[in-house]
């Protein structure tokens, strides 16, 4: 029974489940869901998902939605998966967990508030809304700022003090690179101030090229697009 | 006072975990101390120490606490890959969905002046669309069937802790909003009704601080009321608690 990963690439935990998918040798079918058209809100997908958003898996009957559980179940129920993205040690993984938690109310708000508000309004069909956008920088900094004093250790490439990916670096990078969409002025000027986050988002493309570059090239095409 | 914080130590004294409680007094600014941030940088509660190792947002806490602790039955967090996934899928959900109405709903329609800060219409109309949306899918989708717990469970896991702990913290709503709020959602009320005899008397020792919390506002309404003329109104309904 082949996975299903129901997707837009536009999404940035998409691009993580598919990510992990790929580094992974998973073998998956890609079913396009496109937010812009807004098939996610048809009866169709909400026998997938009846939250109507992305990502949403299909294993065999197995339906299974938000990205950080998703994630988990591939890391649990795939052999071959490397325990370094979800560890079974408990010690380990309650870090990973407490990352992710703090990351729903913190680091994902921002990026997700700046763009949908400035360059990708149009898209959703919403009015610009310079306030939002610059309430999602606050919240972006902050949650960089605590990244690079906290969960970013001096001497370790990776979160949490680990010298390999993990599930969390995955999901919190591809947040960060939406913001990607709004040009390279804007994203040196809300990432400059943070040396260890930016070399920690070069580590994980590292870790997970070539296919991190081939998922992100939806942003460079989109903003072209939209500039055009 | 704090959701999470309940949620937690229920888990602790229904699943006989020993612990030490070191309180923190959030209206007393207690978690914004230099001392607390070694604890916990994020300056939040709960936060849990164990030796040297330290950990904070609960749901890490509540699975740490789960798989590190013997004897806690299988049902809280099971070890079943499928039925796991189904929890992480809505202790996700919760963050974005029930948390983020009916946290900031409570707090700026009641308890801000509490903290001394002051109530904030606009997001609670906004957090109130929110909640009201979260609400109707718990009926309709997460409490499905019937099972007596979330996911069509009948026994509680950690997920039906943390959500109805956090749904508790309406009681200190004024009790027309309550009603308007979770009137429409038999499932729900009986589900919290379900978690609450599951926990028992647990649930209802550490929810003592709400109820309290709840008469000293139903206490404020009732003078407000008469210092404006109002001595009329009716007196609220009473919760079942």
């Amino acid at each position: 029974m082949k996975l299903k990963v129901y997707a837009d690439r536009l999404s940035q935990p998409v691009r993580a489940v598919i990510i992990f998918c790929e580094v992974n040798g998973i073998d998956y079918e890609e079913i396009k869901v496109d937010l812009a058209n807004r098939e996610h809100l048809t009866p169709e997908f909400a026998e997938i998902n009846p939250m109507q958003q992305l990502p949403a898996i299909v294993h065999g009957s197995f339906k299974l939605f938000e990205s950080h559980a998703i994630l988990i179940y591939l890391a649990s129920s795939f052999p071959g998966v490397a325990d370094h993205w979800y560890p079974a040690d408990v010690y380990k993984r309650r870090k990973i967990h407490s990352v992710l938690d703090w990351h729903h109310s913190n680091l994902r708000r921002g990026p997700i508030t700046i763009v949908q508000n400035s360059i990708l309004a149009p898209v959703f069909r919403r009015p610009l809304n310079p306030e939002a956008v610059a309430e999602g920088e606050k919240i972006l900094s902050a949650a960089l700022s605590k990244t690079e004093s906290f969960w970013l250790d001096d001497n370790r490439p990776f979160l949490l003090g680990q010298n390999q990916p993990s599930i969390a670096d995955l999901i919190l990078v591809c947040d960060i690179m939406q913001v990607k969409l709004v040009g390279e002025t804007d994203w040196n000027r809300l990432l400059g101030p943070y040396k260890k986050v930016q070399q920690w988002i070069e580590n994980t493309r590292n870790a997970t090229n070539p296919h991190f570059d081939e998922l992100h090239k939806v942003l460079k095409e989109l903003k072209e697009k939209l500039q055009n | 006072m704090s959701q999470p914080c309940r949620a937690v130590i229920i888990f602790c004294k229904v699943n006989g975990i020993d612990y030490e409680e070191i309180k923190v007094h959030i209206s007393k600014g207690q978690h914004l101390t230099p001392e607390f941030a070694e604890i916990n940088p994020m300056k939040q509660l709960p936060a849990i120490a164990d030796g040297r190792f330290k950990l904070f947002e609960s749901h890490a806490i509540l699975i740490y606490l789960a798989c590190a602790f013997p004897g806690v039955a299988d049902h809280w967090y099971p070890a079943d890959v499928f039925k796991r996934s189904k929890i992480h899928s809505v202790l996700d959900w919760h963050h974005s969905n029930l948390r983020r109405g009916a946290a900031p709903y409570v707090f700026n329609t009641t308890i801000a002046p509490i903290l001394g800060r002051p109530l904030n219409p606009q997001v609670a109309a906004e957090a109130e669309i929110i909640l009201s949306s979260s609400l109707s899918k718990l009926e309709s989708f997460w409490l499905k069937g019937n099972g007596r717990f979330l996911l069509g469970g009948n026994q509680p896991s950690i997920a039906d802790l943390s959500l109805v702990c956090e749904l508790m913290q309406l009681e200190v709503l004024d009790e027309k909003d309550r009603t308007r709020l979770l009137g429409p959602h038999k499932k729900v009320q009986q589900w919290i009704e379900n978690t609450r005899n599951a926990t028992s008397p647990h649930f209802d020792e550490v929810h003592r601080v709400i109820m309290l919390a709840k008469e000293r506002q139903q206490h404020q309404r009732l003078k407000a009321a008469k210092n404006e003329g109002g001595s009329n109104m009716k007196r609220p309904l009473v919760s079942r608690m």
